[in-house]
């Protein structure tokens, strides 16, 4: 069975089963735009580069059967060490063995998006579906109609987590390909902050495809740190859809690492729905082997007196393969919008490609807008200098890119993803 | 400590060392003088291993061992230095971690233990001191924003932590005011021991007036065509390069 005729399967399965209600309704409009629109050809411009074509042509079940147990969960590197508030799941289901809670915070919401549902219906039906438009984007509608579990959070008016809060997901394809879409839902409300990891791992050979969304709203005056860490390694792909919608006085800082996985597509979207509205956008990526990353985003700035700073890079080796596109769109009523834009990367192998494109479309004109393009090589004087000073090649090299990171690795205020990353770019060499 | 015989170096098939003869011993300051174009800096390049330059023959002999055989990060463990003439910025590598990282590889070369953290900090902190460094530069990424006399003046700082046994220093008067020519050839004296060589490039004479040679040879179209004491900086300082420049065409 091709992928759309056993999803075509999956969803009848589902829908035998399913309750009549306003959920069922959207998830039954959800699949017929889906199969109206089928999963992302290379023929739509935003996806020249990104070939899911073996996907649509794969096998996959879907699935939480894991028989992975606690101990090798760890073992698989699930960053045990962080001191964190911990939603782990397996195949897109929930692991309750491996979660932590350590909020004492009563009126804190986390759980699964399925328990959501059915314990806090009213602030689920106030948000879930509220932030993302599937009419015209085919994975997006699929993971509404189509969707695994994943994780619900609610943090209150005026209330700050004491402890990060990491969502860690792990595809465990030890025995046959596998598919799940993760779906979190995010909700942060007024002067209220959080820090949230998204913490992706993979055990097994078996192919994999993880098509995820995460909805994310904040509202006024509150502040959240939004880290997304992708170590799948293996034959995984994943496609990874994430809204934040803002309201006014919010500051986010969000940023990517893309470390492992086989391919990798990310579309990171922003609306800034309020005035005074500040976020980041940083994110690396370190790709080898024949590995393909692609980073798209978008940032809408919709209201005056917002300020947006964008900044990827990445470091390619061997065969690899990425994709920048960043797209900054200033609304008519957007004034005094202030967004920057830079992509910059190092081409450690000339049989490694970039394609970076950035995307301005302004409608107001009281605005600073900058953008701009890096591609080249480590620079040889930094090398020389440093060999000059007793230092090997090697050594100077590690030097020289963890000071490239070094911008991006600032952004991050948890000591043990920095760690990682540099760890990961030590591997990388 | 140095042997240079028939040092003749290239660029993109354009000859610019014709044949450099120069012999260094212990403790020994040597300066080389001449006009810009000269070849200076490209023989100080050809002597740190920068591997633009194409050896077209000669031969140079470091401590016993063949120099231009060896890596330009072996050329340093075995002691030699070169101060830039035009030191890179590296943001993003700290000073502190940059010359924790030199140093402990040197002592790896020669089968030594890491420095301990507090230990290095202490030796460096001790050289600050004694090199009159301000804590605010080293606590800086590697040269980032700095003045010129302040690269300069890091240079020579790395030079004290890095004890070389051959101190080669491009035109690192280049750029200075009277002041900050002060303040780095004070460090240079200090650093100056028995033991200790060094190749003072410069195009002026001034900084000789600071670090005072045992001898000055003068540089000219890749080859040395004159050597003396301090006292040949002083006429070149009066009489300029062209009576050099007349001398060695009317030899032709
Ligand atoms: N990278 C290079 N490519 C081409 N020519 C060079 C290069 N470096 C130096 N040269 C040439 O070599 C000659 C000597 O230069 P240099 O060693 O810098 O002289 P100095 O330091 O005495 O002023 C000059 O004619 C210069 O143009
Ligand atoms: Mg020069």
């Amino acid at each position: 069975m091709i992928f759309t005729e056993q999803i075509k399967a999956d969803f009848n399965l589902y829908m035998a089963q399913a309750a009549d209600d306003d959920f069922t309704r959207l998830r039954q409009h959800a699949y017929s735009v889906f199969e109206q629109l089928g999963i992302p050809s290379i023929q739509l411009e935003e996806w020249k580069y990104s070939n899911l074509r073996p996907i649509q042509q794969g096998q996959f079940t879907t699935s939480c059967v894991s028989k992975l147990d606690a101990d090798s969960l760890i073992n698989a590197g699930i960053l045990n060490k962080i001191v964190a508030n911990k939603l782990v799941f397996v195949n897109g289901c929930l692991f309750p063995e491996l979660s932590i809670w350590l909020e004492t915070d009563e009126r804190i919401k986390v759980c699964s998006l399925a328990t959501a549902r059915k314990e806090h219906t009213a602030l689920f039906d106030t948000h879930f579906g509220k932030y993302i438009d599937f009419s015209n984007d085919g994975l997006l509608a699929l993971n509404t109609a189509l969707m695994s579990d994943g994780a619900f959070v609610y943090v209150p008016e005026g209330i700050s987590l004491q402890y990060p809060l990491m969502i860690t997901n792990i595809t465990d394809a030890t025995e046959h390909n596998l598919f799940q879409q993760p779906r979190n839902l995010i909700v942060v409300e007024k002067n209220a902050s959080a820090s949230i990891i998204e913490n992706y791992l993979a055990v097994g050979s078996y192919p994999s495809f993880t098509n995820v969304v995460n909805e994310i709203f904040v509202a006024e005056n509150a502040s959240l740190e939004h880290y997304k860490v992708q170590r799948a390694a293996g034959e995984t792909y994943q496609t990874n859809f994430t809204q934040i919608h803002q309201l006014a006085n919010t500051k986010i800082n969000q940023v990517t690492l893309t470390l492992d996985g086989n391919w990798v597509r990310n579309n990171l979207h922003f609306f800034m729905n309020g005035q005074h509205c500040n976020s980041l956008l940083y994110g690396l990526y370190i790709p080898d082997g024949n590995q393909f990353v692609d980073n798209h985003s978008r940032v809408d700035h919709a209201m005056p007196n917002c300020y947006s700073d964008e900044k990827y890079k990445g470091v390619l080796k061997d065969h690899a393969t990425a994709v920048f596109n960043g797209k900054i769109v200033v609304h008519e009523d957007a004034q005094k919008t202030n967004a920057y834009q830079r992509n910059q990367n190092i081409l450690l192998s000339n049989t490694a490609t970039i394609n970076t494109k950035p995307q301005l479309e302004i409608f107001a004109d009281d605005v600073k807008c900058t953008h701009g393009a890096t591609i080249g090589q480590l620079d040889e004087e930094p090398m020389f200098y440093l060999r000059s000073r007793g230092i090997s090649e090697q050594e100077a090299r590690r030097l020289l890119l963890n000071a490239f990171a070094d911008d991006i690795a600032e952004k991050i205020k948890i000591p043990e993803l920095v760690s990682i990353l540099e760890s990961e770019i030590e591997r990388k060499l | 400590m140095i042997s240079i015989t028939n040092l003749q170096a290239s660029i993109e098939g354009k000859s610019i060392l014709n044949g450099i003869n120069l012999d260094i011993k212990p403790g020994e300051v040597h300066a080389i003088m001449g006009p810009n174009g000269a070849g200076k800096s490209t023989l100080s390049s050809v002597l740190a291993g920068r591997s633009d330059y194409e050896i077209t023959g000669g031969k140079v002999e470091f401590l016993g061992k063949d120099l231009l055989e060896l890596s330009p990060e072996d050329r340093a463990r075995e002691g030699l230095f070169l101060a830039f003439q035009y030191p890179v910025e590296i943001p993003g590598v700290s000073s502190t971690n940059f010359l924790k990282t030199a140093i402990n590889e040197k002592r790896k070369y020669h089968g030594l233990e890491p420095m301990e953290a507090t230990d290095f900090l202490k030796f460096m902190r001790s050289k600050m001191e004694e090199m009159e460094m301000d804590k605010s530069l080293t606590s800086r990424s590697l040269n980032e924003g700095f003045s010129g006399g302040e690269k300069k003046r890091n240079e020579v700082f790395q030079m004290a932590m890095l004890e070389p046994k051959l101190c080669i220093m491009d035109e690192t008067d280049s750029g200075l005011d009277i002041d900050a020519l002060r303040l780095v050839s004070a460090g240079v004296n200090k650093l100056r021991n028995k033991e200790r060589s060094f190749l003072v490039i410069t195009h002026y004479q001034r900084l000789l007036d600071y670090i005072v040679p045992d001898y000055v040879h003068v540089l000219y179209k890749g080859r040395i065509v004159k050597s003396g004491d301090a006292s040949l900086a002083k006429e070149l300082e009066v009489k300029g390069y062209d009576w050099i420049k007349q001398e060695v065409e009317a030899a032709v």
